[in-house]
Protein backbone atom coordinates (compact mmCIF):
# COMPACT_ATOMS: atom_id res chain seq x y z
CA UNK A 1 0.00 0.00 0.00
CA UNK A 2 2.75 2.43 0.96
CA UNK A 3 4.76 1.43 -2.08
CA UNK A 4 1.77 2.14 -4.34
CA UNK A 5 1.46 5.65 -2.89
CA UNK A 6 5.18 6.21 -3.38
CA UNK A 7 5.05 5.04 -6.98
CA UNK A 8 1.98 7.19 -7.73
CA UNK A 9 3.58 10.31 -6.25
CA UNK A 10 6.86 9.69 -8.07
CA UNK A 11 4.99 9.18 -11.36
CA UNK A 12 3.07 12.43 -10.89
CA UNK A 13 6.27 14.30 -10.09
CA UNK A 14 8.17 12.83 -13.01
CA UNK A 15 5.42 13.53 -15.52
CA UNK A 16 5.00 17.11 -14.34
CA UNK A 17 8.77 17.65 -14.37
CA UNK A 18 8.92 16.44 -17.95
CA UNK A 19 6.01 18.63 -19.09
CA UNK A 20 7.48 21.66 -17.33
CA UNK A 21 10.84 21.07 -19.01
CA UNK A 22 9.18 20.79 -22.41
CA UNK A 23 7.27 23.98 -21.61
CA UNK A 24 10.45 25.84 -20.71
CA UNK A 25 12.01 24.77 -24.00
CA UNK A 26 8.95 25.42 -26.17
CA UNK A 27 7.17 28.45 -24.68
CA UNK A 28 7.40 31.66 -26.73
CA UNK A 29 8.00 34.16 -23.97
CA UNK A 30 10.04 34.75 -20.81
CA UNK A 31 6.94 35.12 -18.67
CA UNK A 32 5.39 31.85 -19.89
CA UNK A 33 8.73 30.19 -19.23
CA UNK A 34 8.75 31.57 -15.69
CA UNK A 35 5.34 30.01 -15.16
CA UNK A 36 6.62 26.65 -16.38
CA UNK A 37 9.69 26.99 -14.21
CA UNK A 38 7.51 27.51 -11.17
CA UNK A 39 5.58 24.39 -12.13
CA UNK A 40 8.85 22.47 -12.08
CA UNK A 41 9.06 23.07 -8.36
CA UNK A 42 5.42 23.11 -7.33
CA UNK A 43 4.15 20.04 -9.15
CA UNK A 44 7.44 18.35 -10.02
CA UNK A 45 9.83 18.52 -7.11
CA UNK A 46 7.33 18.57 -4.25
CA UNK A 47 5.55 15.25 -5.12
CA UNK A 48 8.95 13.63 -5.67
CA UNK A 49 10.17 14.79 -2.27
CA UNK A 50 6.86 13.72 -0.71
CA UNK A 51 7.37 10.28 -2.27
CA UNK A 52 10.79 10.10 -0.65
CA UNK A 53 9.34 11.18 2.70
CA UNK A 54 6.58 8.56 2.54
CA UNK A 55 8.90 5.85 1.27
CA UNK A 56 11.59 6.36 3.89
CA UNK A 57 9.50 7.62 6.75
CA UNK A 58 9.56 11.23 7.97
CA UNK A 59 11.87 10.56 10.92
CA UNK A 60 14.73 8.93 9.05
CA UNK A 61 17.61 11.09 7.87
CA UNK A 62 16.47 10.90 4.23
CA UNK A 63 12.86 11.79 4.98
CA UNK A 64 13.67 14.63 7.36
CA UNK A 65 16.07 16.24 4.90
CA UNK A 66 13.55 15.85 2.08
CA UNK A 67 10.85 17.45 4.23
CA UNK A 68 13.18 20.36 5.04
CA UNK A 69 14.03 20.94 1.38
CA UNK A 70 10.34 20.71 0.42
CA UNK A 71 9.44 23.42 2.94
CA UNK A 72 12.36 25.53 1.73
CA UNK A 73 11.29 25.21 -1.92
CA UNK A 74 7.70 26.02 -1.02
CA UNK A 75 8.81 29.30 0.57
CA UNK A 76 11.55 30.34 -1.84
CA UNK A 77 10.05 29.40 -5.20
CA UNK A 78 7.35 32.14 -5.42
CA UNK A 79 9.84 34.76 -4.24
CA UNK A 80 12.37 33.79 -6.89
CA UNK A 81 9.75 33.60 -9.66
CA UNK A 82 8.34 37.00 -8.74
CA UNK A 83 11.78 38.59 -8.60
CA UNK A 84 12.67 37.10 -11.97
CA UNK A 85 9.46 38.28 -13.65
CA UNK A 86 9.88 41.76 -12.19
CA UNK A 87 13.49 41.96 -13.33
CA UNK A 88 12.59 40.72 -16.81
CA UNK A 89 9.83 43.32 -17.13
CA UNK A 90 12.02 46.14 -15.88
CA UNK A 91 14.86 45.29 -18.23
CA UNK A 92 12.43 45.54 -21.13
CA UNK A 93 12.17 41.93 -22.26
CA UNK A 94 9.41 42.06 -24.89
CA UNK A 95 6.15 40.18 -24.50
CA UNK A 96 5.07 37.58 -26.99
CA UNK A 97 3.43 39.39 -29.96
CA UNK A 98 0.25 37.38 -29.45
CA UNK A 99 -0.18 38.50 -25.86
CA UNK A 100 -3.58 40.09 -25.35
CA UNK A 101 -2.97 42.33 -22.35
CA UNK A 102 -0.24 44.08 -20.36
CA UNK A 103 -1.79 45.19 -17.11
CA UNK A 104 1.35 46.83 -15.76
CA UNK A 105 1.57 49.15 -18.76
CA UNK A 106 -2.17 49.87 -18.69
CA UNK A 107 -2.03 50.72 -15.01
CA UNK A 108 1.01 52.94 -15.49
CA UNK A 109 -0.47 54.85 -18.44
CA UNK A 110 -3.95 55.20 -16.93
CA UNK A 111 -2.78 56.03 -13.42
CA UNK A 112 -2.72 59.32 -11.54
CA UNK A 113 0.63 60.43 -12.88
CA UNK A 114 -0.35 59.68 -16.43
CA UNK A 115 3.05 58.80 -17.80
CA UNK A 116 4.00 55.69 -19.67
CA UNK A 117 6.83 53.37 -18.77
CA UNK B 1 12.85 -0.68 -0.41
CA UNK B 2 15.51 0.74 -2.68
CA UNK B 3 13.99 -0.36 -5.99
CA UNK B 4 13.11 2.41 -8.40
CA UNK B 5 15.06 5.21 -6.79
CA UNK B 6 17.74 5.09 -9.46
CA UNK B 7 15.07 5.33 -12.17
CA UNK B 8 13.83 8.63 -10.76
CA UNK B 9 17.39 9.95 -10.42
CA UNK B 10 18.28 9.10 -14.02
CA UNK B 11 14.98 10.54 -15.27
CA UNK B 12 15.60 13.82 -13.46
CA UNK B 13 19.09 14.03 -14.95
CA UNK B 14 17.59 13.47 -18.41
CA UNK B 15 15.06 16.26 -17.81
CA UNK B 16 17.87 18.58 -16.70
CA UNK B 17 19.73 17.72 -19.89
CA UNK B 18 16.61 18.70 -21.86
CA UNK B 19 16.62 22.06 -20.05
CA UNK B 20 20.19 22.68 -21.19
CA UNK B 21 18.73 23.53 -24.63
CA UNK B 22 17.02 26.60 -23.20
CA UNK B 23 20.12 27.45 -21.17
CA UNK B 24 22.19 27.46 -24.34
CA UNK B 25 19.69 29.12 -26.67
CA UNK B 26 17.88 31.58 -24.41
CA UNK B 27 17.53 34.93 -26.17
CA UNK B 28 17.86 36.98 -22.98
CA UNK B 29 19.59 36.54 -19.64
CA UNK B 30 16.23 36.04 -17.93
CA UNK B 31 15.59 32.91 -20.01
CA UNK B 32 18.91 31.49 -18.95
CA UNK B 33 18.26 32.27 -15.30
CA UNK B 34 14.86 30.52 -15.48
CA UNK B 35 16.44 27.45 -17.07
CA UNK B 36 19.29 27.42 -14.56
CA UNK B 37 16.84 27.64 -11.68
CA UNK B 38 14.84 24.68 -12.98
CA UNK B 39 18.04 22.70 -13.62
CA UNK B 40 19.24 23.21 -10.07
CA UNK B 41 15.89 22.12 -8.65
CA UNK B 42 15.97 18.94 -10.76
CA UNK B 43 19.56 18.33 -9.73
CA UNK B 44 18.68 18.64 -6.04
CA UNK B 45 15.89 16.08 -6.40
CA UNK B 46 18.18 13.79 -8.40
CA UNK B 47 20.88 13.92 -5.72
CA UNK B 48 18.25 13.14 -3.09
CA UNK B 49 17.13 10.06 -4.96
CA UNK B 50 20.72 9.02 -5.61
CA UNK B 51 21.46 9.29 -1.90
CA UNK B 52 18.45 7.11 -1.13
CA UNK B 53 19.57 4.64 -3.81
CA UNK B 54 23.18 4.45 -2.66
CA UNK B 55 22.28 4.44 1.05
CA UNK B 56 24.77 7.18 1.83
CA UNK B 57 23.65 9.77 4.37
CA UNK B 58 26.63 12.00 3.52
CA UNK B 59 25.14 12.90 0.14
CA UNK B 60 22.08 14.44 1.77
CA UNK B 61 23.87 17.68 2.57
CA UNK B 62 24.45 18.34 -1.12
CA UNK B 63 20.79 18.92 -2.22
CA UNK B 64 20.10 20.92 0.92
CA UNK B 65 22.75 23.49 0.07
CA UNK B 66 22.05 23.22 -3.65
CA UNK B 67 18.37 24.08 -3.22
CA UNK B 68 18.93 26.97 -0.83
CA UNK B 69 21.80 28.56 -2.72
CA UNK B 70 20.29 28.14 -6.17
CA UNK B 71 17.31 30.23 -5.10
CA UNK B 72 19.61 32.77 -3.51
CA UNK B 73 21.43 32.84 -6.85
CA UNK B 74 18.21 33.46 -8.78
CA UNK B 75 17.24 36.33 -6.50
CA UNK B 76 20.71 37.87 -6.76
CA UNK B 77 20.67 37.55 -10.57
CA UNK B 78 17.31 39.28 -10.78
CA UNK B 79 18.53 42.04 -8.49
CA UNK B 80 21.56 42.62 -10.69
CA UNK B 81 19.30 42.68 -13.76
CA UNK B 82 16.87 45.09 -12.17
CA UNK B 83 19.53 47.59 -11.13
CA UNK B 84 21.17 47.33 -14.55
CA UNK B 85 24.50 46.26 -13.17
CA UNK B 86 25.08 43.80 -15.98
Amino acid sequence: MREAIVIALAAVGGIFSLTAAVGIVRMPDVYCRIQCGSMTTTMGALPLLAALVIGEGPLTSYGSRALLVAALLLVLNPAAAHALARAAYKTGVPLWPGAVTDQVRDQASGGARGEGP
Amino acid sequence: MTGGYETVAIGEIAIAALLLIRLAAGPTISDRVVALNAISTQAAVAVFYFAAFARRTVYLDVPLWLASFSYLGAIVWSRYLERELL
